[in-house]
């Protein structure tokens, strides 16, 4: 059944009680591997988004918390010389809903690996996918599914084949569709039409385990995306025996959404029959020298209004506390 | 609980009219008995598995929504209604022209000519790119059917509607001035439902793409 919330949900006894419960169980996972909380202001006066909940404070334009990653960022990279490794965060954040079903205020529980100069990437994101893994036995999923994907599979190639914006939106639209028709027909006239195509094939092979990685042997950007290939089964050799009962490990290799924003690895957490995933993550590198510190950064945030909803509309795929 | 059925939306219509006898002999074949009926959830020849007949303006709804976790729908509904959902597959069947047409011996040239053009349709969003690709202004006349009576009646210079053997233009003294994009039946699915039950939703999907498009 669809999830309908009010926009600003009241919570009531239950609700309240297991949004209490989880918030509490999530942080206490986070900080017994090392992740400290951050708590930026519920008020954001330097970045005023579209989407976000905007009102004047006099005369200043002022916007509530949209998003943790970012009110985080501005916050580490204004108060820290030098980063903390692991933060988490826990709250609230106010933003107008792309589905009509969806609150505007939503309550999250995340955390953000931040890295620098010379420490491995790749440890952090293994890290972030195990404590990921570790999240539906936390919050009592009798089964969930992780997909792994990444999104330099599909920037890397846009960018090397030097796609307009325009274009590579279109392209980036029709992947988010998987439709590989709706590819090659944007492209249609384009030197890198049948490249690019052959790539979005490869791409939308079946969503499964790490035997996905072998479709894109046959990309004709195998070798341009052999480092993310080999990032990825290194990943999966490290993730898989330690695989808890009743989660499954898919690789998504089609994963483009938030790809404005990620760089890199990309995790989404689902469980069977829900309509939306309940936690997403990735890598970020460009976020922080943006703000013009060389850090790199990757973090994943748990939709908690999303489990909220899923309790009450399929209590089913919860054990009973 | 168990878990609920799966439930796979056709359209009604000229895209129903040809699906059904594809899909006959087939594990997704629909219950001849409940079709002669008025009931709009039809049993199919796979246990567990019915089919919802809905109107394809409506019919991505219940797909985003997960009510349905698969659909079949013209890519014109889709174009306008822009959801957030799969298009597994361009099934090939139902293939028609979005075109823009005029009463017989009015031009394109003459169309662009005018100062005011006004164009009938229910495909504004296709109607509105177009324009906007040729350089052109024009009121557009939201209609949702019948729209080869505007230019008759005066109504509209023209109008734009899906043509698939030009048999109701012709009719109408109507005859197609500019081919703006094509349609076909697609095979759609809802996102949430594809992602977190692959193992339920795809052999489905790739039994309707064999049924339809092999």
């Amino acid at each position: 059944m669809p999830v309908r919330t009010p926009h600003f949900p009241d919570l009531l006894f239950g609700p309240a009680e297991r949004l209490r419960r989880w918030e509490d169980a999530l942080m206490g996972l986070l900080a017994a591997h090392g992740y400290r909380e951050l708590h930026p202001s519920l008020v954001l006066r330097d970045t005023v988004p579209d989407g976000a909940l905007r009102f004047f404070d006099g005369d200043e334009l002022v916007a509530l918390r949209w998003d943790f990653t970012m009110a985080l960022a501005g916050l580490l990279a204004r108060r820290f010389p030098e980063p903390p490794e692991r933060v988490s965060y826990a709250g609230a954040v106010f933003r107008r809903p792309v589905q009509p079903w969806e609150a505007v205020e939503r309550f999250e529980v995340g955390c953000e690996r931040i890295t620098t100069e010379g420490q491995s990437s790749t440890e952090a994101d293994v890290e972030l996918a195990r404590l990921l893994m570790a999240i539906p036995g936390v919050l009592g999923l009798k089964s969930a599914i992780l997909h792994m994907g990444n999104a330099a599979l599909v920037r890397r190639p846009l960018e090397a084949e030097g796609l307009s914006p325009e274009l590579a939106a279109e392209v980036v639209a029709a992947l988010s569709r998987r439709a590989p028709h709706r590819v090659a027909q944007a492209l249609e006239g384009h030197p890198s039409a049948a490249r690019l195509s052959a790539h979005a094939q490869a791409l939308l092979s079946e969503l499964d385990g790490p035997a996905s990685l072998g479709a894109l042997r046959v990309s004709p950007y195998a070798e341009l995306l052999q480092e993310e290939v080999d990032h990825m089964d290194r990943a999966l050799q490290a993730l898989l025996p330690i695989l808890p009962p009743n989660l499954e490990l898919r690789v998504d290799l089609a994963d483009v959404a938030g790809l404005d924003f990620y760089t890199g690895p990309t995790l989404r957490l689902w469980a069977p029959g829900a309509q939306q995933e309940l936690a997403a993550g990735g890598r970020y590198d460009r976020l922080f020298p943006g703000l013009g510190r060389p850090w790199k950064a990757a973090g994943f945030c748990v939709r908690l209004s999303r489990l909220l909803d899923l309790a009450e509309t399929r209590p089913d795929l919860f054990e009973q506390p | 609980m168990n878990a609920p059925a799966i439930l796979i939306a056709f359209p009604k219509g000229r895209l129903g009219d040809e699906l059904v006898p594809l899909l006959a002999g087939t594990p997704l074949a629909l219950d001849a008995q409940a079709l002669k009926s008025r009931v709009l959830r039809i049993p199919t020849a796979t246990p567990g598995v019915s089919a919802l007949l809905l109107k394809g303006a409506d019919l991505p709804r219940y797909v985003a929504a997960g009510v349905a976790s698969l659909g079949i729908v013209g890519s014109d509904t889709l174009d306008e209604m822009d959801m957030d959902l799969l298009e597994l597959a361009d099934l090939g069947f139902g293939a028609c022209r979005l075109s823009l047409c005029a009463l017989a011996g009015v031009s394109l040239d003459e169309l662009r000519a005018k100062p005011h053009l006004r164009l009938a349709t229910k495909f504004p969003r296709a109607t509105e790119a177009w324009l906007s690709r040729e350089g052109l202004t024009a009121e557009l006349v939201p209609l949702s059917s019948s729209a080869e009576l505007a230019p008759l009646l005066g109504l509209a210079d023209a109008i734009v509607d899906l043509v698939q053997t030009g048999g109701t233009l012709k009719a109408h003294g109507l005859v197609e001035t500019a081919i703006l994009g094509r349609s076909s039946a697609r095979l759609v699915a809802g996102r949430g439902a594809y992602l977190s039950e692959p193992r339920r939703i795809r052999p489905l999907a790739e039994a309707l793409i064999a049924a339809l498009n092999g």
